[in-house]
């Protein structure tokens, strides 16, 4: 299992990293953070222009187990895993990403 | 006629003969500031060495040498080669002039060459000199001694010079004077009326091929005082003090011809010493009191020389690197703990990354 979970967060690139980040983060704030708002700060960071691929992002962290998917008054909120913290821990260990803030939680 | 290598070697030849001398320098500046009859300028690769001279690189020296190659080995036969063992070009030049002679089989007794070297005085002279000169007795001079296929090694010191802070020229003059006495020895005996003994050129020649050190002196002798004393405390100042000597040679000047049978103690004390002298004595009436002139060979390991001259050399590094941390640099005690060091610069460079540890700690996901 732990050989799983190294190679499956060997696979994550710096957007899952800051995805994690940020989830967790809106957690430690008591606020709601949804996939619009995962949009919102990529696009501000420039790292990707369309939603699909934040979609895609969050499918895959989802498929993972390393978020969950809450629908919660229309909107799909995000939180994290004890898995996706684990995972939020080995990388940043690793030291391979830096952290940026999020436009929404620190703007 | 003798031969001038660099630039203090070649003060020296044209001193000895008066202008009549072969010198030799890498530098063209430095061959026009002495009077010789026939000056060669070694070629060194850099064209900086034809004004500047070998700045104590020996190597530049080395280099130098094989453009003057077969006139050097050829013009150096049967005379004697002056150098100066701390500078660059005539401990360069010298080097191989003498490494040449080692590697060869035999030379004969006409072709032999004999070298005076002028050593630094360490406790004075630059470094450079000093390790230069170790270089030199450690290397060229070693292999010479083996081989034997050099005349006379005599080996000045610099010592006197600055001991008794004496004027270069000054000094140079006192070096060949002092040369002079030794070989004067057979012009005396023709011009002189013999009492016992004789040394003829050819005795002369012959004693000048033999590969050892030469230490000469010259001295008013008294015979009723023995002759061991007077000489230990006579012994030439200019030149390194003698070991036990293998063979000698003495010319002893008389006022007097009733004083012939003084030199009898003379021989007795070389019998003493195991040692057979060649000896001449002759009458000077133009002297009040007898005057001897001995030379004593002796073989000295130049590795004894060089221990000396590691000894200051390696005491002068020590003062200057000291002098120098003193100088420029002031160093405090630093107690260093190698873990909290660590850990303080693993925290400077993860400040952003304990945020993510806090967050994830503040959620209790961890």
């Amino acid at each position: 299992m732990k050989e799983l979970f190294d190679k499956q967060v060997a696979l994550l690139k710096d957007y899952h990293f800051l995805i994690l980040y940020w989830i967790a983060k809106a957690e430690s704030l008591h606020l709601r953070y949804n996939i619009t708002n995962v949009y919102d700060d990529l696009k501000h960071l420039k790292i990707t222009r369309t939603k699909q691929n934040a979609v895609a992002y969050i499918e895959s962290l989802t498929t993972l187990c390393f978020i969950s998917m809450v629908e919660e008054h229309n909107r799909k909120n995000l939180y994290i895993t004890n898995y996706g913290a684990k995972a939020l821990e080995l990388l940043y260990s690793q030291n391979i990403y830096s952290i940026k803030p999020s436009n929404f939680l620190e703007g | 006629m003798s031969v001038g290598v660099g630039g203090a070697g070649s003060k020296l030849a044209s001193l000895l003969d008066e202008g009549h001398a072969t010198i030799v320098d890498v530098s063209g500046v430095e061959l026009e500031k002495v009077e010789a009859i026939s000056k060669i300028r070694a070629v060194a690769h850099s064209s900086k060495a034809q004004l500047k001279g070998s700045r104590k690189d020996p190597q530049i020296g080395r280099e130098a040498f094989q453009s003057i190659k077969n006139k050097a080995l050829d013009m150096i036969k049967g005379q004697t080669v002056f150098c100066s063992t701390g500078g660059g070009t005539g401990n360069g030049l010298c080097s191989v002039m003498l490494e040449h002679l080692s590697g060869m089989e035999s030379i004969s007794v006409t072709e032999k060459t004999m070298f005076a070297f002028v050593v630094p005085y360490a406790q004075r002279e630059s470094s450079d000199f000093v390790d230069n000169t170790i270089s030199f007795l450690e290397g060229p001079v070693s292999k010479a001694i083996d081989a034997g296929n050099t005349g006379n090694l005599i080996i000045f010191s610099n010592k006197v010079k600055f001991e008794q802070r004496i004027p270069e020229k000054t000094y140079n003059t006192m070096i060949i004077e002092s040369l002079n006495h030794f070989l004067s020895i057979p012009i005396k005996g023709e011009e002189l009326k013999q009492l016992d003994g004789n040394i003829d050129y050819e005795d002369f020649c012959l004693y000048k091929t033999k590969p050892y050190f030469n230490h000469f002196c010259q001295f008013d002798y008294n015979q009723n005082l023995p002759f061991g004393k007077q000489l230990k405390a006579n012994f030439n100042e200019l030149l390194l003090e003698p070991e036990g000597s293998i063979e000698a040679l003495f010319l002893l000047e008389l006022p007097n011809a009733d004083l012939t049978n003084s030199f009898y103690s003379i021989l007795d004390y070389f019998s003493e010493e195991d040692v057979s002298p060649m000896y001449s004595v002759l009458y000077n009436p133009d002297l009040k009191k007898p005057l001897i002139t001995v030379s004593l060979l002796y073989s000295r390991k130049p590795l004894e020389l060089v221990d000396d001259f590691n000894a200051i050399s390696g005491k002068h590094k020590r003062n200057r690197v000291k002098k120098s941390l003193d100088q420029y640099v002031t160093l405090s005690k630093l107690e260093v703990d190698l873990a909290n060091e660590a850990e303080k610069v693993w925290k400077e460079s993860h400040t952003e990354g304990d945020e993510v540890l806090n967050v994830l700690k503040r959620i209790g996901k961890l």
